[in-house]
């Protein structure tokens, strides 16, 4: 298979509105994964780990821009997706919704969503369509180093207080199984891409992020969860939960204030 | 939990000599090895490593950015 726009179109209806869901739900959550990091530019507990973290929204953004690029496949204009759409239409991963309320967020949402989203990456970038198997592994690559931060932020609050090791489990049960239904599903549409060897299956890429954050859970003393369904409020043509992130995280998305200022 | 400094080598190409290009502040070595890639990264380095700062022994110097791990019982060297 190549990556041309008539490979794509010579897909049935189905799998290929499968497969640009796929594609729309990782660009959307790099997206707003990157104003989530954004937001702690200033208020991270070092100078260096805002750096990191002002790196990390730069690899997000410039990730999300390849992946709506792509989309011109599909006969979208990627310009439209990335500026036009509401927030009501995004696919990202439900568990960005808010903003990370504290530093204890951040470090889950590097551990469970980024690294969630790398799994789901990986898995679309070894299924057969080209433009994305030829993007992926240099995105990996970056992500590598996000997921270290991570997992060694969580390592050192988990060592050093009670308080902060509660926050962490807290946070871990309530993102981690909402994040797991949400990038890597199991409904039929999905169930499409496996079969025409678009993705790799989303119980194969659970298993590799069950063994990537078990030591994190060992840490903390939680399990990884038992995911059974979708969950309440499932919404298949977004492939997310119900809702939609806050208006005021898709207006930076869009860059409404940038675009604002331009001199026609 | 405390900072410690970690000073930065890099080099552009196999064979460069490795040169000191800054430092970070880490709790440990795995973010020292994080902050550092992400905090000097406009060059594509061929390779980087950090240094402990307090693992450095000076040799000739007294004053400088590596003159606090000094034994103070060493006497100053002249060139």
């Amino acid at each position: 298979m190549t990556g041309s726009s008539e490979t794509i179109q010579r897909l049935d209806p189905e799998t290929r509105k499968g497969f640009r869901r796929l594609i729309l739900s990782l660009a959307d959550t790099k997206r707003i994964l990157g104003i989530r990091y954004s937001d702690w530019l200033l208020g991270a507990p070092s100078i260096e780990a805002g750096i990191a973290v002002s790196s990390m929204a730069q690899d997000e953004w410039g990730h999300a821009r390849l992946l709506y690029s792509v989309l011109k496949d599909f006969g979208d204009d990627p310009l439209e997706v990335e500026h036009s759409r509401d927030a009501s239409a995004y696919a990202s991963v439900d568990t960005l919704d808010r903003p990370f309320p504290d530093w204890s967020a951040v470090v889950v949402g590097m551990v469970v969503v980024d690294g969630v989203l790398s799994s789901a990456l990986e898995g679309a970038g070894s299924g057969a369509y080209e433009p994305l198997s030829g993007r992926v592994s240099k995105m990996l690559a970056e992500e590598e180093f996000h997921g270290e931060l991570g997992r060694a932020w969580l390592r050192r609050i988990a060592e050093s207080s009670g308080v902060g090791r509660a926050r962490l489990r807290e946070r871990v049960e309530e993102v981690l199984l909402p994040t797991l239904r949400g990038l890597l599903p199991t409904d039929p549409l999905q169930g499409r891409l496996v079969e025409a060897g678009l993705t790799a299956s989303s119980q194969e890429l659970r298993d590799r992020v069950r063994e990537a954050v078990t030591p994190s859970l060992e840490l903390l003393e939680l399990e990884f969860p038992v995911v059974e369904g979708q969950g309440e409020g499932w919404d298949p043509d977004r492939g997310r939960g119900p809702g939609h992130p806050l208006e005021e995280a898709v207006e930076r998305a869009r860059g409404d204030r940038n675009r604002a200022l331009f001199v026609e | 939990m405390m900072e410690r400094t970690y000073d930065v080598f890099a080099r552009k190409n196999r064979g460069d000599a490795l040169c000191h290009v800054g430092y970070v502040e880490a709790l440990d070595d795995a973010l020292a090895r994080v902050y550092a890639w992400k905090t000097y990264d406009e060059e594509k380095w061929f390779e980087m490593v950090a240094v402990p700062r307090s693992a450095i022994i000076p040799v000739n110097r007294a004053d400088g950015p590596f003159a606090g791990a000094r034994p103070e019982s060493e006497p100053e060297r002249s060139p």
